[in-house]
C-alpha cells in the first residue's frame, strides 16, 4: 500500500510538471503575444476586400431567450465580408419563430445547397434582404454535430467559424482570428478562440459593456478554470502544434479540410476534439505541413452553468466525450508516425486527463488506509494533500499573471484578491467534485448512456439587471 | 410606435401649419403672436385665455403643442408695443397667482420681420422653452435667418465623434452625438436632424439594417445619411447606395473634402 | 522512502516560495498598471483644452502651437498618442500638419533614440510610434529590425511601420521582398500593408508588376483589387499568360473585370484553361460580352467538373437573352447529372425573380422566357427545386 502512495506521490509530482512546462511554454509566448495584441492595428483590415470571408455557423436548440441578443451581436461584427448563419436543430421552443418574428424572415424558395455531408432533413431557409448576411436554417433535430454540418453544406464561404448560441463575441474577434489566419494562409487549418465567462458582466447592445468576475460560486470557479485551461495550457500546447482541442464556442477552420476529413462527427458529446483530431491526422497521414493554431486575443463570452445539475451534466457529458475521443483514436498512443499529437498529446491526455482521477483517488486512498494503519504517518498523507493544493495553486498564480501581462481584463485589485481566494477555494470541493464528474461521465459512456441534459438559459437582461445593480 | 404617439405627432405638426393658416387667412392685416411656455399649472390654457380676454376684450386665440406643452397664442389686431405689453401683465399675473411659475415668453407680429412659416413657428415654440433668460424676447429677423442645418454624428470612437462635433460646430451646424444605433435612431425622431453622420461599425445594430431603419422613421424629413466608415468593400458601397444612402466616405478621410460633401447635402 | 518524502518536501517548498513570489509580482504589476491608466486618464483631462484647440485649428494655415508647460514623459506620451490616432484617421493637409507638430514637439526625436534601445519592448514600441508618425527618417533603422528578426506576428507589424513612413519606392519593395523572403504565401496581408502607403500607388503598382520575383507580381495584382489603375492594364494583358498559377488567376480576373474585347480565340483558350479558377472567370464575363460563339461554350462548361464554373456558365446563359435563355432550358431537358442540375436551378432562379418586377420592358422579356419555358417543360408542371447532391470535388469558395 505504501509503494503504491509513493508511485502516486510521484505521479503527482510528475503530472505537475508536465503542466509547468505546458505553462512554461505559454509564459515564453505571452510576450510575443502582448505585444502583438497591442501593436496590431486592425483599422485597414476591418475594411478591406482582402481580408478572407467567413461563414459563422451557429446551431441553435431551445435558444429562444438568447438567441436574438447573440444575433445581433454576431451582425455587428468589426469585419468586411462574413455571413451568419443559424441553424435551428428542431427546437421545441420558439427559437424559430422568435426569429422569425424580429427580423421579418421569409422562407427562401430556391435555395442553393451546395454540401455534400449528410445530414438530418433540411425543412427549409429563411432569410430577407434587408439583412442580406443573415441565414437562418431550419431543420430537423440532428445534434450540434449534425446542424453544424448542414450549415457547412450551405455557407458560400471558404471559411467557418462555429459559434455557440450563447456566445458573445467580442468586436474585434473575428478580425483578429483572420489577422492570424492571414499570416499563414496555406498552413493553418484551424484557429482557437479565447473563451471566458459572462457571468457578472454588464451586458448591453450584444456586447460585454464592462467586465467583472462572477458573483456566484459555480459560475467564478470555472472562471478560474477556464483562464487556467486556456491562458495557461492551450497557448503552451499550439506553440508545440499539439493542441487537441479547440473549443466549440469560438473557432475558425478551413472548410475544405474539415469537409475533407467528413464533417463533424455527430450523435456523441466531444465533437469539438474529434474535429481537432481528425484534422491532425488527415494532415499527417497526407504529410501537409499544417498548424492548429490559438489566437488568445480574440475573446467570446459564454454564460457559464450555475447550479449543480446542469454543471455536472455539463461535466460528465466532457468526460464521456473525452473517453470516446481517446478510444476511437486509441491508435495514435505513442505513435510516431502522428509526431507531438501521437508522442506527447495523446498519451498526455489519456494518462493525465482521462485516467487523471483514477491515479488520484487510488493513490488518496493508499495513503489515507495506510495512514490509518499507522497513525505516525500522517506526515505522507499531509504531503500528498498539499502536493496536490500547492501545485494547482501555483498554475492558477501563473493563469492570472498571463492575464496580467497580455489582456488585463479585470481591472480591480479587489478582482485580483477574489481571483486568488477562489483558486485556493477550488481544492474544498470544486476539484473533487470535477474528479467525480469525470468519473461518472465515464461509467455513462461504459453504461452506453447518451443523454444530452438541458442547459436552461438565463436570459442575457436578467445577467445584465443583476450585473448593473452590483 | 404606438399608435396614441403619431397621432399626437401628426397633431403637433399639423399645429405649425394650423396656425400659419390662421395667420395667413384669418388674420391677415395684423396680428401678434405669442408662445408661453410655463411648466407647473394645469389648465394654464384657461388661465391665460381668462386673463387675456380680460384684459384687452378682443378675441384671443390660444392653442397648445401637447408634446412640448408650449402655448401658442394669437393676438389679432395687436401691434408689437401693444402684444409686448400684454405679455408683460400676462408675466407678471401668471408670477403672482401660480406659486414659483417661471414663464417664458417669445414674441413678434405678422407681418412684420418675418414671415409666419411653420418652420419660424416652431422657432420661436422653442426659443420661449429653452431660451436662457427669463426676460421676454422679442423675435427678429435675424435669428429667424440663421437656422442652422442639424447633424447627428453617430460613431462609437470618441475621437472621431469629439472631432467632428468641433468642427461641425465651428462651421455653424447644431450637432449632437450618439454613442449606437438605437440611441440614435431615438435622437433622430425627437430632434430630427436634416442629416445624419454615421459609421457603419456600430454596437447593437449593423450599419446597413440602420439607414433602413433611419428611412422606415415617421419623422417630417427623412434626414440625409452621409456613411464615413472604414469599410471599403465594393459590395456593401453598392448596398450603401442601393438603401439611399446620400454619401459614402471611407477613413481615413479628408476632414476638408467632408465639409464640401456635407455642404452639397444641405443644398 | 524517506529520501522519497524528501523530494516531495523540496518540490512543496519550491512550490510555495513560487506561490509568494507570483503573488507578488501580480499585485505590484496590477497597482502599477492602475496606476498608470489612472495618469493617462488625468493628462487627458488636463490637455483636453489644448487638444480642443488643435482641433479646431487644424485647418488653419497659421502655425499650430506645442502643448504648453513643461511635460512629464507620461504626459508626452499621452499627447503623442492622441496625435498618432488622428493621423490615423485624416488624411491630406491635416495629417501633414499634425506630421510637422509631432516633429517640432521632439517625439520623432526621442522614438530615434529609443529605436537604438536595449530592451526589446521598447524598441518595439518605437517602431509602432515611428511607422504611426510617418517618419521617413527611421526606415533603415526599422528595415534592419525587419531582417533581423525570423517571420512571425511582430515582423507584420515593424513591416506596417515601414510602409506608412517611407517616402522612396525601393524601401518599399525592400520591405516587400524581406517579407515574401520567408516563403510565406501572405501576399494578402502584404497588399493590404503596402496600400497603407502614403506614395503614390500607381507608379508603385507598375514597378511591383515588372518585378522578375513572382511573389511580387501576385501582391501587386492583389493590391489592385477594388482599385482602378488605368495605367496597369498594358501589364495584365502580358501576364495573364504567366507560368505561375496564382499570378494567371489573379490577372486574368483582374483583366476580365474591365469587360475588355475579347477575339474569339482568347474566349476558347480561357474556357479551356486548366484552372477552374480561371475557367469560371471567364464563364462570368461572358455574360457581359454577348460575343457570338459565347452560348455552345458555355452550355458544354455546364458540365464542367467545378461547381463555380458551372454556375457562372448558367448564371451567363441567363444573361444572353432569349437564346441564352432557350439554350439553359434544353439543357435542362436533355441533359443529364450536373449540367441538368445547374441549368434547372438557374431556370428556378430566373423565373422567380423575373415575377417579381413591374416594369413593362421586363414584363415583356419575361413573358417570352416562360413561353420558352412552357414548351420545354410544359404549362402545369412548377420548376422543381433541386437542392440534391452536387457531383464531387465541389466548390469551396464563395
Amino acid at each position: 500500500m505504501l509503494v503504491y502512495g509513493t508511485v502516486a506521490i510521484y505521479y503527482v509530482m510528475f503530472v505537475n510538471i508536465l503542466y509547468f512546462a505546458i505553462m512554461g511554454l505559454s509564459f515564453r509566448s505571452i510576450g510575443t503575444i502582448a505585444r502583438r495584441a497591442k501593436y496590431s492595428s486592425y483599422q485597414t483590415l476591418s475594411g478591406s476586400e482582402l481580408v478572407p470571408s467567413v461563414s459563422l455557423l451557429v446551431p441553435a436548440y431551445n435558444e429562444e431567450l438568447t438567441i436574438i441578443e447573440n444575433v445581433y451581436c454576431l451582425m455587428t461584427l468589426n469585419y468586411p465580408t462574413y455571413e451568419v448563419i443559424v441553424i435551428n436543430d428542431g427546437s421545441s421552443d420558439d427559437t424559430l419563430s422568435v426569429l422569425i418574428k424580429e427580423f421579418k424572415l421569409e422562407k427562401m424558395h430556391n435555395p442553393e445547397i451546395r454540401g455534400t455531408i449528410e445530414t438530418q432533413n433540411v425543412r427549409g431557409i429563411y432569410h430577407n434582404p434587408d439583412y442580406p448576411h443573415l441565414f437562418i436554417i431550419d431543420k430537423e433535430n440532428g445534434g450540434k454535430a449534425d446542424s453544424l454540418n448542414a450549415g457547412i453544406n450551405f455557407s458560400h464561404y471558404p471559411l467557418i467559424s462555429s459559434i455557440d448560441a450563447d456566445s458573445l463575441l467580442e468586436k474585434d474577434a473575428l478580425i483578429r482570428m483572420a489577422r492570424m489566419y492571414m499570416e499563414n494562409p496555406e498552413e493553418t487549418v484551424a484557429i482557437g478562440g479565447d473563451v471566458r465567462i459572462a457571468n457578472g458582466c454588464l451586458i448591453e447592445n450584444g456586447a460585454v459593456k464592462r467586465v467583472s468576475l462572477p458573483r456566484k460560486i459555480w459560475p467564478m470557479f470555472q472562471s478560474i478554470e477556464y483562464l487556467k485551461a486556456f491562458l495557461g495550457g492551450r497557448i503552451g500546447w499550439s506553440r508545440m502544434n499539439g493542441l487537441i482541442i479547440v473549443s466549440g464556442a469560438f473557432g475558425l477552420f478551413r472548410k475544405d479540410y474539415v469537409i475533407a476529413v467528413g464533417g463533424y462527427r455527430g450523435g456523441y458529446p466531444g465533437e469539438d476534439m474529434n474535429i481537432i483530431i481528425k484534422l491532425h491526422r488527415y494532415m499527417l497521414s497526407h504529410k501537409i505541413p499544417y498548424k492548429v493554431a490559438f489566437c488568445p486575443e480574440a475573446v467570446c463570452w459564454t454564460q457559464a452553468p450555475d447550479t449543480y445539475k446542469i454543471i455536472s451534466n455539463q461535466r460528465m457529458r466532457w468526460g464521456r466525450g473525452n473517453l470516446k475521443n481517446m478510444i476511437e483514436n486509441r491508435g495514435m498512443f505513442l505513435n510516431p508516425k502522428y509526431k507531438v499529437m501521437g508522442l506527447i498529446t495523446v498519451p498526455y491526455n489519456v494518462l493525465f486527463e482521462t485516467l487523471n482521477p483514477y491515479f488520484r483517488i487510488t493513490g488518496l486512498l493508499a495513503l489515507a488506509g495506510y495512514t490509518f494503519l499507522d497513525m505516525t504517518h500522517w506526515r505522507i498523507l499531509l504531503t500528498f494533500m498539499l502536493l496536490n493544493f500547492l501545485s494547482g495553486y501555483l498554475l492558477s498564480v501563473g493563469a492570472v499573471i498571463l492575464e496580467e501581462i497580455a489582456f488585463r481584463r479585470y481591472k480591480k485589485l479587489s478582482d485580483l484578491w477574489k481571483m486568488l481566494l477562489f483558486s485556493a477555494l477550488k481544492f474544498v470541493g470544486y476539484h473533487q467534485l470535477g474528479v467525480l464528474w469525470r468519473v461518472q461521465g465515464h461509467i455513462q459512456y461504459l453504461r452506453k448512456n447518451n443523454s444530452w441534459g438541458t442547459m436552461t438559459r438565463q436570459s442575457w437582461k436578467e445577467e445584465s439587471e443583476t450585473a448593473s445593480t452590483a | 410606435m404606438p399608435e396614441s404617439l403619431t397621432l399626437e405627432r401628426k397633431q403637433q405638426e399639423g399645429l405649425y401649419h394650423n396656425l400659419e393658416e390662421r395667420l395667413n387667412k384669418t388674420f391677415p392685416e395684423l396680428c401678434g403672436v405669442m408662445f408661453l411656455y410655463c411648466p407647473g399649472p394645469p389648465q394654464l390654457e384657461s388661465l391665460v385665455s381668462e386673463f387675456l380676454r380680460q384684459e384687452t376684450g378682443s378675441d384671443i386665440e390660444v392653442l397648445k403643442d401637447a408634446s412640448t406643452s408650449t402655448l401658442a397664442v394669437l393676438l389679432p389686431g395687436s401691434t408689437l408695443n401693444q402684444a409686448h405689453y400684454q405679455a408683460l401683465l400676462l408675466k407678471r399675473h401668471l408670477e403672482e397667482t401660480v406659486p414659483e411659475a417661471d414663464p417664458r415668453i417669445t414674441l413678434t407680429v405678422f407681418p412684420g420681420q418675418v414671415d409666419p412659416t411653420p418652420g419660424v413657428l416652431k422657432q420661436m415654440a422653442e426659443s420661449a422653452r429653452l431660451g436662457p433668460s427669463a426676460d421676454i424676447h422679442i423675435f427678429t429677423k435675424e435669428e429667424a435667418a440663421s437656422e442652422p442645418g442639424r447633424i447627428l454624428i453617430v460613431d462609437n470612437d470618441d475621437t472621431i465623434r469629439e472631432f467632428l462635433t468641433i468642427r461641425l460646430n465651428m462651421q455653424g451646424y447644431e450637432t449632437l452625438e450618439a454613442l449606437d444605433g438605437t440611441s440614435a435612431l431615438e435622437l433622430i425622431e425627437k430632434w430630427e436632424p436634416d442629416l445624419v453622420l454615421t459609421e457603419l461599425n456600430l454596437y447593437g445594430i449593423d450599419g446597413l439594417p440602420f439607414i433602413n431603419q433611419i428611412q422606415k422613421l415617421p419623422v417630417e424629413n427623412t434626414p440625409k445619411i452621409v456613411v464615413l466608415t472604414e469599410q471599403r468593400v465594393e459590395r456593401t458601397i453598392s448596398q450603401c447606395f442601393q438603401h439611399g444612402v446620400d454619401d459614402y466616405i471611407t477613413k481615413p478621410f479628408s476632414p476638408v473634402e467632408l465639409d464640401a460633401r456635407i455642404h452639397r447635402c444641405f443644398q | 522512502m524517506f529520501s522519497h518524502l524528501f523530494v516531495a518536501y523540496v518540490f512543496i517548498y519550491v512550490c510555495l516560495g513560487l506561490i509568494g513570489l507570483g503573488i507578488m509580482l501580480l499585485v505590484q504589476m496590477k497597482i502599477s498598471h492602475n496606476r498608470e491608466q489612472q495618469r493617462r486618464e488625468y493628462y487627458e483631462q488636463k490637455h483636453h483644452d489644448y487638444f480642443v484647440y488643435v482641433q479646431a485649428h487644424l485647418g488653419d494655415d497659421a502655425e499650430l502651437k506645442l502643448p504648453p508647460g513643461k511635460l512629464k514623459p507620461l504626459e508626452r506620451s499621452v499627447i503623442q498618442d492622441k496625435f498618432i490616432e488622428w493621423i490615423e484617421q485624416f488624411k491630406g493637409d491635416y495629417r501633414n500638419r499634425l506630421i510637422r507638430l509631432c516633429r517640432e514637439a521632439g517625439f520623432v526625436e526621442a522614438d530615434l533614440k529609443a529605436l537604438g534601445s536595449f530592451r526589446y519592448g521598447r524598441r518595439l514600441a518605437a517602431a509602432y510610434r515611428l511607422g504611426g508618425m510617418r517618419a521617413e527618417e527611421a526606415v533603415p533603422g526599422l528595415l534592419k529590425m525587419l531582417k533581423k528578426g525570423k517571420y512571425n506576428s511582430i515582423s507584420i507589424i515593424i513591416a506596417r511601420s515601414i510602409a506608412k513612413a517611407a517616402n522612396r519606392p525601393e524601401d518599399l519593395l525592400d520591405m516587400l521582398r524581406s517579407l515574401l523572403s520567408h516563403g510565406k504565401p501572405i501576399h494578402h496581408l502584404a497588399a493590404d500593408i503596402l496600400l497603407e502607403t502614403g506614395l503614390d500607388a500607381g507608379s508603385i503598382l507598375l514597378k511591383l508588376l515588372d518585378d522578375p520575383d513572382p511573389a511580387l507580381v501576385k501582391v501587386g495584382l492583389v493590391a489592385m483589387w477594388g482599385q482602378a489603375v488605368p495605367e496597369v492594364m498594358p501589364v495584365l494583358g502580358r501576364l495573364v499568360g504567366a507560368k505561375e498559377k496564382d499570378v494567371r488567376a489573379e490577372a486574368v480576373k483582374l483583366y476580365l473585370s474591365t469587360n475588355p474585347a475579347l477575339k474569339d480565340e482568347t474566349i476558347v483558350q480561357l474556357m479551356t484553361d486548366r484552372d477552374w479558377e480561371v475557367r469560371a472567370e471567364a464563364a462570368k464575363a461572358l455574360g457581359q460580352l454577348h460575343a457570338a460563339g459565347s452560348i455552345p461554350l458555355l452550355v458544354k462548361a455546364l458540365q464542367d467538373a467545378s461547381w463555380k464554373v458551372r454556375h457562372n456558365s448558367a448564371e451567363s446563359l441567363a444573361a444572353l437573352g432569349e437564346a441564352g435563355f432557350e439554350a439553359l432550358c434544353q439543357a435542362a431537358v436533355t441533359g443529364t447529372g450536373i449540367q441538368r442540375e445547374a441549368a434547372l436551378h438557374r431556370i428556378g432562379l430566373v423565373m422567380e425573380a423575373e415575377q417579381k418586377h413591374g416594369a413593362i420592358e421586363q414584363m415583356v422579356a419575361y413573358n417570352k422566357k416562360r413561353l420558352i419555358h412552357d414548351r420545354y417543360f410544359g404549362v402545369k408542371q412548377p420548376v422543381k427545386r433541386m437542392t440534391g447532391v452536387a457531383a464531387v470535388g465541389g466548390d469551396y469558395t464563395a
